[in-house]
């Protein structure tokens, strides 16, 4: 950990300098090329980490197939990936793209490491117009100006929801519980009668279903035309309180604090807990693993639990996951755009996003189904190289690869409907331009907060002091966040 | 010739042994744990039900790793890394260390000081990648070998094993005509076998443990060593990497697959050390005990 901190300080520092006048030594300037695009340029892309070759993968060939551009992929590590792209960036490595995670957009835009793209799209982007709505590019906006294409993932679909043990359910003459009380009930009756651990998890899932039972749905929630951070809200005593009693009297897993994911799908699919909530991502390796250790054993979903008024609702954040933007340094600013536009025209973008029909993929009911393993064989790493979806057909063909596995669909589209049954409240902020106090402390304050709920639960701090906690997690950034959330909110013109 | 013992010393013979047997199996259990993870089926290890036995025997795993063009290009890669990196530090750490080592080498003092300062202070990463780049390094394998061929603290052991060796021997070299060249690879070396196999061990070592250089340096994919590779396998498996990335977690190495390569990443190194043992345990004694 020293080290992270050396590096973080010596990147300090590099800025620093670089922003001092960059001379910039070495750049390469390829002029050289590569024999078949000839008459494009090569670009020099920079990815997220992903574990396989970029280079050698069937999308890179059938990029520079379609599109005409020669491309070289480079990968951040999977680790330290914000130093490195800092150190890369500070140097003015000639990458012509980046596809980056929110926080490392926002630092590079505001450092003036991008370029602004409003007049490249104009000029060469009519496809990456069309493909991308509004409210998207509201969150790669800044001062008015566009920094980076965004990249909604797949649409509106939700990823975690209890499941449980039915045939224990079933032994015991339990019914699916419905609200926190009776969610209560049963956890008391399967820890008295089974003697396992009634419920587990991991330290990240705290807030989901319960949480939203209590009316805590985002981390961002909205009252009468105001944000409130979750930490603000009236309801997180009421929340800590339930967990609190849950703790003390054994129905939570004591060890939930230390608990990883996997950790907690080794309790559950081992048999020692009865309670999980699970990703549907999670679904195949954990079903097949409970049907090995426990060959009766029989999983069902538990419908998302209503609030004391009756109202089931689930929380949804609909952020942008990636940005891909154009680094002031790239020499082929313009052939660049013109590579993402290349992608995004409508029968390229969709034979990258799941191939060719009748080799990669079939339309079963208007719905779109993989062939497998050539799907998997050529397309598995497909979104690793999405520079930018077509929003309006991305989540119909994204779906193709959940339908990859019965198991991992069953359980996509149970928890879809569920959700769908229940109400989708969806995170305000979600499409909020970057805001430099929230980027500023999110990571912090989420940390403290978590921190803190864990004191809560564990009975280790009293929930009496909740109000001196917040105060805290107010002078630490919170009040400063909060007001500058709403600072937009309003001037967005609250909840459209 | 028997020496008696006496209780207490029979005691305190019994209590190490059996004290050392205990750390020897605490430091061979997550080797046996993660064998049998990487011999089970997937489904036990995501139950947990695997401990020291494999359930569900299979080796699919160590035939998925052993085809899997990554773990070979990167294997070939820490091998080549090991062998060229190691031949080259040990060649440039002897012929810096011969001369320091001589007396009669004038300002050697302060020679040696200047080699001493680098342990203590360095530029710091950011000059470094700096200076890799200029140099057009960055990218390329010798940037992974270059920057460490002269480890000072190597080089201070082959010094002094080098001054410990009898003046005698270098002036009736002299008396016989020979260089100073002649005398280092005729003389000196091979008497000097035992601390070149310990040296050569550290180097191999270094150079194959080392993924940070690799991090800050590669970002290639085909010239990535193989424990760098192994840290991105690792770390792109966490929850922690996982987390808001649902295509990732679409795409998570099972973990039975994440134990076979850690064993098969491993375990070159481990081949290597029985052969070097031998000398390994007299060169650590260099300038301990003198004759």
């Amino acid at each position: 950990m020293k080290r992270n901190a050396m590096i973080a300080l010596a990147i300090a520092c590099m800025l620093v300098l670089a922003a001092c006048g960059g001379n910039n030594g070495a750049s390469s300037g390829d002029g050289g090329g590569n024999a078949e695009g000839a008459e494009e340029p090569e670009l020099r892309m920079l990815m997220q980490y992903s574990l396989f070759d970029p280079n050698e993968d069937y999308m890179a060939k059938a990029i520079t197939e379609k599109t005409g551009f020669p491309v070289k992929y480079e990968m951040l590590p999977a680790e330290n990936a914000d130093e490195k792209l800092n150190l890369m960036v500070a140097n003015k490595e000639d990458f012509d793209l980046m596809k980056l995670s929110a926080p490392q957009f926002f630092k590079l835009a505001t450092a003036g490491a991008l370029e602004p793209l409003d007049e490249l799209i104009d000029s060469y982007g009519a496809n990456v117009k069309a493909a991308i709505k509004e409210p998207s590019w509201q969150s790669s906006t800044i001062d008015g100006q566009i920094y980076a294409v965004p990249e909604t993932g797949s649409g509106i679909s939700i990823g975690e929801e209890l499941i449980v043990r039915q045939d224990w359910m079933d032994e015991l003459g339990l019914e699916a519980p419905t609200t926190p009380d009776e969610l209560y009930t049963v956890l008391k009756t399967i820890k008295d009668e089974k003697g396992v651990i009634p419920l587990t998890g991991s330290k990240d899932a705290i807030f989901g279903d319960i949480s939203a039972a209590f009316g805590i749905h985002n981390a961002w929630n909205e009252t009468d035309g105001t944000l409130a951070h979750k930490a603000e809200l009236p309801q997180m005593k009421d929340f800590l309180t339930y967990m609190n009693k849950l703790y003390s009297e054994g129905l939570l897993d004591s060890e939930m604090p230390i608990n990883t994911t996997p950790k907690a799908i080794e309790k559950f699919s081992s048999g020692q807990a009865a309670m999980f909530r699970m990703a549907w991502w999670n679904a195949p390796g954990l079903v097949k693993a409970l049907e090995q250790s426990a060959p009766e054993s029989e999983i069902a979903v538990i419908p998302y639990l209503q609030s004391a008024e009756g109202a089931a609702e689930v929380g949804i954040s609909t952020a942008i996951t990636w940005y891909i933007a154009i680094p002031k340094a790239s020499e082929n600013k313009e052939a660049a755009m013109r590579f993402l536009d290349a992608k995004l025209a409508d029968d390229v973008f969709k034979s990258l996003a799941i191939g060719e029909e009748g080799v990669h993929h079939e339309v079963k009911d208007g719905k779109y189904f993989p062939i497998l393993p050539k799907f998997n064989d050529d397309l598995n790493n497909g979104s690793a190289y999405m520079t930018g979806t077509n929003e309006h057909t991305y989540p119909d063909y994204w779906q193709a690869r959940v339908r990859k596995d019965p198991v991992l669909q069953h359980y996509y589209e149970t928890f879809q409907a569920n959700a769908e049954a229940a109400e989708i409240i969806i995170d305000p902020m979600s499409t909020a331009p970057p805001i430099d106090a929230v980027s500023r402390n999110t990571q912090k304050l989420n940390k403290l907060l978590t921190d803190a709920v864990i004191m809560f639960i564990s009975g280790s701090r009293d929930i009496a002091e909740y109000d001196q906690f917040l105060e805290q997690w107010h002078a630490e950034g919170g009040a400063e966040m909060v007001a500058s959330a709403n600072e937009w909110y309003q001037s967005a013109g609250a909840g459209e | 010739m028997s020496i008696r013992t006496s209780l207490s010393e029979r005691l305190f013979n019994g209590c190490n042994i059996a004290f050392f047997i205990f750390f020897g199996l605490v430091t061979l259990l997550p080797f046996v744990n993660l064998t049998a993870k990487s011999l089970s089926s997937e489904a036990a290890v995501v139950s947990g039900s695997v401990n020291l036995w494999p359930v569900g025997f299979q080796l699919g795993t160590y035939q998925y790793v052993l085809e899997d063009a990554m773990f070979l290009t990167s294997l070939g890669n820490s091998v080549l890394l090991a062998v060229v990196g190691t031949a080259l530090g040990l060649f440039v750490t002897t012929i810096t260390a011969y001369p320091l080592s001589r007396l009669r080498l004038r300002g050697r003092k302060w020679l040696l000081l200047m080699f001493v300062f680098t342990m203590l202070f360095s530029g710091g990463l950011i000059p470094m990648y700096l200076l890799m780049q200029a140099l057009g390094l960055v990218n390329t394998m010798p940037a992974l070998f270059l920057p460490a061929a002269i480890n000072v603290f190597n080089l201070l052991i082959i010094k002094n094993y080098f001054e410990a060796l009898p003046d005698s021997l270098e002036e009736s070299a002299k008396i016989d005509g020979a260089s100073n060249v002649r005398t280092l690879f005729r003389i000196m070396l091979p008497l000097s076998l035992p601390v070149m196999a310990t040296i050569a061990l550290f180097f191999a070592v270094y150079f194959w443990n080392d993924y940070f250089t690799a991090m800050i340096y590669i970002t290639n994919q085909d010239l990535k060593p193989l424990q760098l590779f192994l840290k991105e396998l690792l770390v792109s498996s966490s929850s922690e990497f996982l987390k808001d990335n649902v295509d990732a977690a679409l795409n998570t190495t099972p973990q039975s697959i994440q134990a076979a390569s850690i064993l098969l990443a491993t375990l070159p190194i481990l081949l290597v050390y029985p052969f070097l043992q031998k000398y390994f345990v007299k060169g650590v004694l260099v300038g301990s005990v003198k004759g």
